[in-house]
């Protein structure tokens, strides 16, 4: 199949590794192992070194139903728990389910009935054959990046002095859908105190300027760790069937009409860092004292940035709407007989 | 027994509703069956080399608007193999469960994993009418088939028929469509290809979306090139004419060109210039950049205030 050849030497450019094999023995990461569990659990090896867990794997499931959860809140923040279990420094997520509390960013932590929907659920779970533990939470941050703003922070803290092992991940639906990729963190904390003793390398995120203070103030307590999906050989086999149907809403996508005011708001934003920036750079005649740190960015080269990645989603969205006018806008009737061409081309071009 | 169906409803089904059948039985059997420990004894409790394929049971949630049809989501369900039948204060607990978080999807029907429906099936169906008078019956059939081109998820709905003047339920097969949101389609992408989660180079990126619509558009090609071929066949009198399937394509083909009026050509230029615009924009940012740092660079190069007083190089 031509598609299958594309996508095989696109990932041969890009490296693509295939975290699992399509191997119905490779399933075994879905086994759940009580007694190894239990006995990690007592060992607590994370007690010691703050840094322990590097690693999370999400299954495809949790992946979908964290993502479809938070695009369903719209532009109201909503959270939920994950479950899943723990293998050696990293954390494995095979579940999610959503909480029934509304996120204000002022909420500290769940409320009482939220906590009797959590044990209501584990204990259908565990009878329905689901025996993980609850081994994280989840919340959104939409439109304004994933990281963690105090008040996570705090709650985070508290999670993991009480409830270890425990994952914080945040995931931004309005950034997944304008971007085309998927936009998930996944953090712990420090404890109190704790300074890092390197610093950790962050993938650059544009923060809007409200929240910019925010993050700015409590980036340093915490520090991301890396993300890698697995499905099973199950639902590979299902997902590669599911293209059969699928290719009709991937052409028939359009995220620049869904993302309108998102991309307005951030080119308000950037208009409004701009004026900050020009206030700096005017108030610094004399030239830089020493030579600036290769890691220190001037506001301006931050905002040339993020205005190239608006540009970039924005150029994105537009080509695929010039290759679905080209294809389906620009035919006419013609009684002329058609000749087999290879190749995608539209039946008849004008 | 599967026949096709014939009450008018469409089906609309959801990826996620997919994959969570799928993790349920890959879950019950992996538990069924674990995974060979590396110590001496080889086989553990005797199930180890068989491989059994569990039937698992759950419940499909979503919204049905008017003639449509759309399940969102599915949760697991426990059968009672004495009773024949599913845990019914169970399906209570989880559905009040499920009405918090989301209060609007109601309970469409049943799932199961098999490779066909049974006659026990009815059964459950039957149990489940006087939650929904009309349930439905999500079949995933989960045999690994490398040759299989098509979904193995069937929906059956249930029909009062007249069999050997007997009235009888029985099982008709309905079609449906894959129904998705943006948000979803692009995990379900993400899953499917691996795709880079963090940015790569804007080279990268765009080689990654273009990519996707390639794909998208080769498949297009491909089905118009077996109606295509079909229809030649057709004309060449290889292939008996069908009245029916003829109107199909000819309705087809008018309906292109898709959308063509004055207003949508309007709104798509000014579109286009809007995106034109925003790179214009970008660019002037950029270059703006790039003149301040060579400005700063300029300035520490020949610094006036220097007591070496007026222009020096730079050594």
């Amino acid at each position: 199949m031509d598609s299958a050849i594309a996508q095989k030497t696109w990932e041969l450019e890009n490296n693509i590794l295939t975290v699992e094999t399509p191997d119905p023995s490779s399933d075994s990461i879905f086994y759940y192992d009580e007694a190894a569990q239990a006995k990690f659990q007592q060992e607590k090896p994370w007690a010691n070194d703050p840094h322990y867990f590097k690693r999370v794997k999400i299954s495809a499931l949790a992946l979908l139903k964290m993502v479809v959860h938070a695009r369903s809140g719209g532009t109201i923040e909503v959270m939920g728990l994950m479950q899943g279990k723990t293998d050696g420094d990293a954390i494995i997520v095979m579940d999610a389910f959503a909480l029934p509390v509304e996120g204000t960013e002022t909420r500290v932590n769940a409320q009482a009935d939220a906590y009797e929907y959590m044990v209501d659920y584990s204990q259908t779970n565990k009878q329905a054959g689901r025996l993980e533990n609850v081994v994280g939470w989840y919340h959104s941050h939409p439109g304004y990046g994933c990281w963690l703003s105090g008040i996570d922070v705090s709650t985070q803290m508290l999670n993991q002095q009480f409830q270890e092992p425990f994952l914080a991940v945040v995931i931004d639906p309005t950034r997944t859908v304008s971007a085309g990729k998927v936009e998930i963190g996944a953090f712990r904390t420090y404890p109190e105190g704790y300074k890092p003793l390197d610093d950790p390398i962050s993938e650059y995120q544009t923060i809007p300027l409200n929240k910019i203070e925010d993050f700015g103030v409590h980036c340093k307590q915490y520090y991301a760790l890396d993300i890698t999906y697995f499905k099973s050989s199950l639902d590979c086999h299902l997902l590669d069937l599911l293209w059969n149907k699928y290719w009709v809403n991937t052409l028939s996508s359009s995220p620049l009409l869904g993302n309108g005011d998102y991309v307005a708001g951030q080119i308000s934003d950037l208009a409004e860092k701009l004026e900050q920036a020009e206030n700096q750079l005017a108030h610094s005649r004399i030239g830089p004292l020493g030579p600036p740190r290769k890691k220190e960015e001037s506001q301006l080269a931050k905002i040339t940035r993020d205005s190239t990645k608006i540009t970039v989603e924005q150029v994105h969205g537009l080509m695929s709407q010039v290759i679905k006018d080209i294809l389906f806008n620009s035919v006419r009737q013609s009684s002329r007989s058609q000749n087999d061409q290879s190749g995608p081309e539209p039946m008849i071009e004008t | 027994m599967a026949s096709s169906s014939s009450s008018g409803l469409t089906f609309k089904l959801h990826p996620l509703v997919i994959v969570n059948i799928s993790d349920h039985y890959t879950r019950v059997k992996s538990q069924l069956n674990p995974p060979p420990l590396t110590s001496t004894s080889a086989t553990v409790n005797g199930v180890e080399n068989q491989q059994q394929a569990p039937r698992v049971y759950g419940c499909v949630i979503g919204v049905q608007r008017g003639r449509t049809v759309e399940i969102f989501n599915s949760f697991e369900l426990l059968y009672d193999p004495s009773t024949h039948s599913l845990d019914r204060p169970f399906l209570k607990k989880k559905q009040e469960l499920y009405k918090k978080v989301f209060p609007h999807f109601y309970i469409l029907g049943w799932y199961s994993t098999g490779s066909d429906a049974q006659e026990s099936d009815m059964h459950i169906h039957r149990a489940l009418m006087d939650i929904n008078e009309s349930p439905l019956y999500v079949l995933l059939n989960p045999a690994i088939n490398p040759t299989q081109k098509d979904l193995p998820v069937t929906i059956y709905e249930s029909e009062l028929h007249v069999i050997d003047g007997i009235p009888q339920l029985i099982f008709v097969r309905s079609s449906y469509t894959i129904e998705t949101v943006e948000a979803e389609r692009i995990s379900v992408d993400h899953i499917a290809h691996l795709k880079p989660s963090d940015g790569g180079s804007a080279a990268t990126q765009l080689a990654a979306h273009l990519t996707g619509i390639h794909s998208a558009i080769k498949m297009l090609n491909s089905r118009i090139r077996v109606l295509h071929h079909y229809l030649v066949g057709m004309q060449k009198g290889d292939i008996p004419c069908e009245n029916s399937l003829l109107r199909q394509v000819s309705s087809l083909l008018r309906r292109l060109p898709a959308i063509e009026s004055e207003k949508f050509q309007d709104d798509f230029l000014m579109e286009y210039n809007d995106t034109l615009l925003i790179t214009y924009l970008a660019m002037f940012t950029n270059c703006s950049s790039t003149m301040n740092e060579l400005v700063d660079k300029f300035n520490t190069a020949y610094d006036r205030h220097s007591r070496r007083g007026g222009r020096t190089a730079f050594i």
